[in-house]
């Protein structure tokens, strides 16, 4: 999440009118930070006990969230006011939060503390998101039928969503290029199409993508020559490093850097590695 | 190599198959040439050198991006394919349903150790012209009309 931050000091002119800088409100620092997360940007306007009313800009819109004496007072988003409009926003992984200028409400809305709200979203999240898709081992071929009972292996909370776009609940506007923040137990996630092209990328590279692309085809041309066909999947462990990838039902190839701290008994059980 | 080097190096890959599951094994140098096969007769040694090549390039396509392949396992729907680098050279282990990878990996890793040596010593061979491998014939019927060198034969008959 890109944040613009405050603390004691003098803003440009560009500031000055910036949302945010509201009157008789100490100056200070401004600053744009990047992967910052969103509840630890909450958590910091509560522990200044400033009086501010934050804009979010994440995945499902935009929301307000109001701050003062350490608490979230009051939150704003298209559909939702308050309590619900806090979890909400809360639950939102990627965007920005800047200071903003709004009419302050005339009482509060929310009583919940901020960590209780955090807690709770944390527990939604758990319980049904940050999914990715695994593919089950057993029998069948890997890009036809036998695969087709696809698996749900939960990972790491904050992992990114590596579900093609057309399967997400929500789909964030971006290209489906783009490279994002890597999080949980994986650097690099990178989604390929049975034609090589990168369907979604977090943290990877277009190197990365060819080299795998080509693997591939290496290993399905050296199966034949075995007499083994169906690829599935592969591991390799590198002098630094492991990579992990495999084949969805679809053929779209999926491609995972693990961090060194990653569990992958799961993973590896499943994929028959 | 020599026949004793390679005899060596196909006794190591012999032990590998005190592992369950594991149908054979063969190593590749980097150029693709066969060092030395444990592996029955139905694959031959040329499939074997192609596809020992396409591991190669496997390693090499990662290696120009930086990452330098120790180890690797390629999963396909009955068998899996288990890498290990010695030295330049490619350890290759076919291994078809449930196998205990400890075990593989354990055993993998010590014949590596093992068989190092003398790979090293095929590496730094000028490559031969015929595959060196002691090979196991080519597992090919011969047809019945086909008369064995020296020998004339008619509809199948020997004749004087």
């Amino acid at each position: 999440m890109a944040v613009q931050a405050k603390g004691n000091g003098d803003v440009d002119d560009e500031d000055r009118t910036a949302p945010g800088v509201q009157p008789g409100r100490p100056r200070g620092f401004h600053a744009r930070l990047a992967g910052v997360g969103l509840w630890d940007l909450v958590q910091m306007e509560c522990l200044a006990h400033s009086r501010a009313c934050m804009r979010v800009v994440g995945e499902g819109g935009v929301g307000y969230l109001y701050f003062a004496q350490g608490h979230i007072v009051h939150a704003v988003t298209a559909a939702q006011i308050g309590e619900p409009a806090a979890l909400e926003i809360l639950g939102w992984t990627n965007g920005s939060f800047q200071p903003c200028d709004r009419p302050w409400p005339e009482a509060a809305t929310i009583a919940t503390s901020h960590e209780a709200l955090i807690l709770q979203v944390a527990k939604r999240r758990d319980e049904s998101s940050n999914l990715v898709a695994f593919p089950g081992r057993g029998g069948g071929e890997p890009t036809g039928e036998g695969l087709d009972h696809v698996e749900m292996l939960e990972i790491e909370e904050g992992a990114a969503d590596m579900r093609r776009p057309d399967e997400r609940e929500v789909t964030p506007v971006q290209p489906a290029a783009r490279a994002e923040a890597p999080a949980g137990d994986f650097s690099v996630m990178l989604r390929l199409s049975p034609r090589g092209e990168i369907l979604k990328n977090s943290g990877g590279s277009e190197e990365l993508a060819e080299t795998v692309a080509y693997v591939r085809r290496l290993t399905e041309l050296a199966g034949e020559l075995l007499g083994i066909e169906g690829f599935s999947a592969f591991e390799c462990t590198f002098a630094q490093g492991k990579l992990i990838t495999f084949v969805e039902s679809n053929g779209d190839t999926v491609v995972l850097r693990p961090r060194p701290e990653a569990n992958l008994q799961a993973l590896r059980e499943r994929l028959g590695l | 190599m020599t026949g004793t080097l390679e005899g060596s190096v196909r006794d190591s890959l012999a032990t590998l198959k005190d592992v369950g599951g594991v149908v054979g094994s063969f190593v590749c140098t980097p150029n693709g040439r066969l060092v030395s096969r444990e592996i029955p007769a139905m694959f031959d040694d040329g499939a074997l050198a192609e596809a020992g090549s396409r591991f190669v390039r496997f390693r090499e396509a990662f290696a120009a991006g930086g990452d330098e392949l120790e180890l690797g396992v390629v999963r396909f729907q009955e068998h899996a394919v288990y890498m290990k680098v010695v030295g330049t050279s490619l350890l290759l282990i076919l291994v078809e349903g449930a196998v205990n990878m400890p075990a593989l990996r354990m055993a993998a890793n010590l014949v590596g150790r093992r068989i190092g040596p003398a790979v090293a010593q095929a590496e730094s061979a000028p490559p031969a012209v015929d595959p060196p491998v002691e090979s196991a014939p080519p597992v090919r019927a011969r047809r019945p009309a086909e008369a064995p060198p020296g020998m004339r034969r008619f509809r199948g008959r020997p004749v004087d």
